[in-house]
């Protein structure tokens, strides 16, 4: 499980170079003030006693919708930008993580599709919102001030409280409503910590204890939550009343000033056509503000993604697995490896020196390492001391080597059988992986399927038993003309005869290639060049 | 699905009260927000009008003023107790739902309740939990659409009744507009649910196969393929919010039609009363858009109860309980677990792990031939087993918490000496007591703070506080070193002699494999003859 850390600052948003602001959207959104502002007029100039002023009304009103309908496509493709660039590059940090706390499959889709997803809502809405909020009141502004520069001096004058009570209540809210939200990602913590430890609590009967616990849990964040949004809406509050209270400003003002009641003298001469200009389009001066807190929630989901992504992203890269042309000598000196889980080493101060075109096989008990050497090679185990050497030079930590390797439980991805053999060479003609399928021992599997090579093989492996997915691995191996081969316990589980047969074809492909086979096998350790026990 | 659905529904009936008044509320400002601005558009009209005739004298400007700045409030209050209250009982709702999750969760069947991984649990609970919650707190907007129809639909019939018939035409081809379009969304949103779950599939496939694809250098392949799939759910919500953005562009034309249409309808009865109309439409208008907004977001909310449903299986039906905890296994005979020590041994991969899952019901086997007192293991429902066998699991799991926390989970009741006890028959005494906070020291998550071989031994402990007749011990000495190895199997020999339980330990390691007196492997489950222990001597090849 991925801990969920809540965003420290607002202001400081880690977010930096994961999303990317689309300037398209917010001058459609400031596109949509200036419709606003001819929609007012229209209806103005229709006041006034001119009616045909509200064809300029209609066209104003067929432009936003206009614009609402491109606005969406806008956003929608922004935050598609954003998300495809990060799902990418979460991905690449996943494939490229080191053998040092890698996390588990799981936690890496979770926040390569959930946490990524945050980030659209953040790109679709909230930064175009934010581009526009300054120049929308502006230009709503300008164009009343043009009409009536009283009425636009009453709508920046609230905007002064305005400010202030944001400033306050937005500063207090923003602090509680961080904190709820580390209240809220606590609680999904728990909640996921429980569902994970879901074996242990199920065997000790603790279910209905650890349900207790997440509703007392989920009873103390909604009571703290409410004392927030009580807080936290005093600032939607104050939008709301700062609003509502320039129109009726605006009404007033502009009505007594029709009327001749003002007390003192205006600077300017109010026709009933530019006073309701003023007052149709006061409305507009709040709505972009309005715009961006609705779409606030997008930025702390994003920012929760956010530093949930950057200790992901900025994981070390390790190096390009090392590509040998000939079969290489392999030394290991003194090397010890030790999982970052386990107290006590794997392997421990390993020495063994393999010559160029040699076939070693080690053997020893369950756990003394065999598999752990094997994978140290192919940069999936950390080497804590020591130094292995690749030919002449030494492979650099975290690093593999590019070499034909069949694992312990090959892992199988939706396709045909074929293509399941063929990831070990792309390229490969046919014929060749026919007969690598072949020398693997796949032939019977294969006449027993319909299609043969081309049967479809689904996620879990479409029903090939334990020893065919083994020989699909070898099937790769031999596919693969890589001068190092690897092999892990690969006549495990196979009848005498079945063996038999393996051990032939792991013979001939152990041939003029540097080979490490990892084998209980008697029979199959009696064909390397030397059986090193560990 | 019913599960959750009833549930929910039960929970939104019990927030009625808070409900209600958010809806008042929200009509309140809904009423409120299309007046205000219909009044101002009449009073300012009407004053200017007044003032050309020279009769401002005559004009009763207090009352349509001192309504203005009252509706000004109204709306204020109104709007920030409508959200309050949507809120509050959205919460108090969701304070419930969500600890049912949980029971529904541990509650289905192991094969379900264990493949769900804690992010997609996560997912489920932040996203879906969150979805529904908006959808209670927007609730309130259906009131609110309503209010500003019938407010809106009022005002202009005062003006002109054939206003009002055309205000209400329009709205009422907003409404029907966007069910229109929510039928497209529905279809969208169907299909990036579909997608985002293809996407987690293949993720979850190829970063599983990331070794085999590293080692053949076919990374940038896998990669390739997840933009691709990557690529199809963006096209999925290009559609979504394609239909999503009609609705915004029906809200827009609507709100401009109905304008100029009032205006030019009520025009006959005087243009101060032809603002009011006008105006008032647009802002009515303006005040359905929230609930046209909450229609669209339907299907989302939709989805997401759908997957929480799915998380709600039936109750399984009740199964026999056994006689005794005597342990029958084939070609072995019966055990009584007094006494008893049985290692389960054999090669990777050949089902030691799945045999012991079996035992405490984590997962189904047929375990041919192994019975419980008088009945076979297959039949016996899972929480029987688990009073039976105390497990200490192969990977060592611990919960989130304090090491206090961790042991409680086998005996909420123990008392403080026997959590000291049990840390020091598994070697772990020590090490708790030299921590900050002794037993209420944080261990992180699963443990973190700890090293491989502490967390082992801390899941030892757990399992022997419990009162099980048998402990089920799966590589109970792995990752830790020689000597502390050998100091905890002295401790479990001198607390099984005690306690009176019986062992069963998966092992590979033979400090544990000694101790016991039977042996058997798990795919034939006979005894097998532990022969002379093969010591793991490691023979150190020349180095040139």
């Amino acid at each position: 499980m991925t801990p969920i850390a809540a965003p420290r600052r607002p202001g400081r948003a880690p977010l930096g170079d994961l999303a990317r602001p689309s300037r398209a959207a917010a001058a459609l959104m400031v596109g949509d003030t200036v419709a606003a502002i001819g929609f007012a007029g229209g209806l103005a100039g229709a006041v006034s006693g001119a009616a045909w002023w509200l064809t300029l009304a209609l066209a104003a009103a067929a432009a936003r919708a206009g614009i609402a309908w491109v606005l969406s496509g806008c956003a929608a493709a922004a935050g598609r930008g954003t998300v495809a660039a990060a799902r990418i590059r979460i991905v690449r940090a996943a494939f490229h993580a080191g053998p040092e706390a890698r996390p588990t499959s799981s936690a890496w889709v979770g926040t390569a599709v959930d946490d990524v997803d945050a980030l659209d809502g953040y790109a679709a809405r909230f930064l175009p919102a934010r581009g526009a909020a300054v120049i929308g009141p502006l230009a709503v502004l300008t164009a009343i001030a043009f009409a009536s520069p009283v009425s636009a001096a009453i709508l920046f004058a609230t905007l002064i409280p305005f400010v202030a009570a944001m400033a306050l209540a937005g500063g207090a809210a923003a602090d509680r409503s961080r904190r709820q939200f580390v209240a809220l990602a606590r609680l999904s913590s728990l909640f996921a910590d429980r569902v994970r430890a879901l074996p242990v609590v199920l065997a000790f009967r603790a279910e209905e204890r650890e349900a207790a616990r997440i509703g007392t849990a989920s009873q103390d964040l909604a009571s703290r939550t409410m004392a927030v949004l009580r807080v936290a809406f005093l600032s939607s509050g104050a939008l709301e009343f700062f609003a509502a209270l320039s129109v009726a400003l605006v009404a007033v003002y502009c009505g007594f000033a029709l009327l001749g009641l003002l007390p003192v003298a205006i600077p300017e001469r109010l026709t009933l056509g530019r006073a309701f200009f003023a007052l149709a389009l006061a409305p507009e001066f709040y709505a972009p503000m309005r715009r961006l807190a609705a779409a606030y929630h997008e930025r702390q989901a994003a920012e929760t993604a956010a530093a949930r992504l950057r200790p992901m992203l900025d994981r070390p890269v390790p190096p390009a697995p090392v590509v040998v042309r000939h079969p290489p000598r392999l030394v290991f000196d003194r090397v010890t490896i030790r999982y970052p889980d386990a107290d006590r080493a794997a392997v421990a101060d390993f020495c063994l020196t393999v010559m160029p075109g040699e076939t070693v096989a080690l053997v020893g008990a369950s756990g003394s390492g065999k598999s752990s050497l094997l994978r140290t090679l192919l940069g999936l185990a950390p080497v804590r001391a020591g130094a292995i050497f690749v030919g002449e030079a030494r492979l650099p930590p975290g690093a593999g080597v590019a070499a034909a390797w069949a694992g312990q439980d090959p892992l199988l991805l939706p396709g045909t059988i074929a293509e399941a053999i063929a990831i070990a060479d792309p390229a490969a003609p046919r014929e060749r992986i026919a007969a690598a399928a072949a020398a693997a021992g796949l032939e019977a599997a294969l006449s027993r399927r319909p299609g043969g090579l081309d049967a479809p093989l689904d996620a879990r492996g479409g029903g090939l038993s334990g020893g065919e997915r083994r020989r699909i691995g070898i099937a790769r191996a031999l596919l693969n003309d890589a001068p190092l081969l690897l092999l892990d316990e690969p006549t495990a589980h196979l009848d005498t005869a079945a063996e038999e047969e393996m051990i032939h074809a792991i013979a001939v492909a152990c041939a003029g290639r540097t080979a490490l086979i990892a084998t209980h096998s008697s029979r199959l350790a009696a064909i390397a060049d030397r059986v090193v026990r560990l | 699905m019913s599960g959750f659905a009833d549930l929910l529904a039960a929970e939104i009936r019990r927030e009625r009260a808070g409900l209600l008044r958010a809806a008042l509320l929200a009509a309140a400002v809904a009423a409120a927000t299309a007046m205000l601005l219909g009044l101002s558009g009449w009073f300012i009209t009407a004053a200017g009008a007044a003032g050309l005739a020279g009769a401002a004298a005559g004009f009763n400007y207090l009352l349509p003023s001192a309504t203005i700045r009252l509706l000004a409030i109204v709306r204020t209050g109104a709007r920030y107790g409508e959200r309050l209250a949507g809120h509050a009982a959205a919460f108090a709702v969701l304070a419930q739902v969500r600890p049912a999750l949980y029971r529904a969760i541990a509650g289905s069947p192991p094969a379900a309740a264990l493949a769900l991984t804690s992010g997609e649990a996560s997912a489920r609970l932040v996203q879906d939990v969150g979805a529904i919650e908006m959808a209670i707190a927007r609730r309130p907007a259906r009131a609110g659409a309503a209010a500003a129809i019938a407010a809106g639909g009022l005002l202009i019939l005062s003006v002109r009744p054939v206003a009002a018939l055309l205000f209400l035409l329009l709205a009422g081809m907003a409404v029907g507009l966007t069910g229109w379009s929510c039928r497209r969304l529905d279809e969208a949103g169907q299909e990036v649910q579909r997608r985002q779950g293809a996407l987690r599939e293949l993720l979850g496939l190829q970063l599983a196969a990331a070794p085999e694809l590293r080692c053949y250098r076919m990374e940038d392949a896998a990669i390739a393929r997840i933009a691709a799939a990557d690529a199809a759910l963006a096209d999925a919500r290009r559609r979504q919010a394609a239909a999503g953005g009609a609705i915004e562009a029906i809200g827009a034309l609507a709100t401009g039609a109905a304008a100029v249409g009032v205006f030019l309808l009520a025009m006959p009865a005087g243009t101060a009363l032809a603002a009011l109309g006008a105006l008032t439409a647009a802002a009515a208008m303006d005040g359905i858009m929230p609930a046209l907004r909450e229609r669209a977001a339907r299907s989302a909310t939709r989805e997401a109860a759908a997957r929480l449903g799915a998380l709600f299986m039936p109750d399984p039906p009740p199964f026999p309980k056994p006689r005794s905890a005597a342990l029958t296994l084939p070609g072995v005979g019966t055990l009584v677990p007094a006494g008893a020590r049985i290692a389960i041994t054999g090669a990777t991969g050949t089902g030691k792990t799945s045999l012991v899952e079996a035992m405490i019901g984590l997962r189904h086997h047929d375990a041919p031939g192994i019975r419980l007192g008088d009945m076979p293991l297959a039949a016996l429902p899972a929480a029987t087993l688990r009073a039976i066998f105390a497990w200490a699991p192969q990977d060592a799991q611990l919960l989130a918490g304090t090491v206090r926390d961790n042991l409680l989970l086998a005996d909420p009741d123990a008392a403080e000496r026997a959590l000291w006890d049990a840390l020091d028959a598994a070697c772990l005494a020590g090490v708790v007591r030299a921590l900050p906070h002794g037993l209420d020291s944080w261990i992180g998550e699963n443990g973190e703070q700890l090293s491989g071989g502490e967390r082992r031994r801390l899941s030892l402990a757990r399992a022997y506080l419990s009162r099980a007749p048998w402990l089920l011990l799966d590589e109970p000495t792995e990752a830790l070193d020689a000597p502390t190895e050998r100091a905890v199997v002295e401790r479990l020999t001198q607390r099984l002699a005690r306690t009176g339980q019986g062992l069963i330990a998966v092992t590979h390691r033979d400090a544990v494999a000694v101790l016991c007196t039977v042996h058997v492997s798990p795919a034939t489950c006979r005894a097998i003859d532990p022969g002379t222990p093969h010591r793991a001597v490691r023979v150190l090849a020349p180095v040139d």
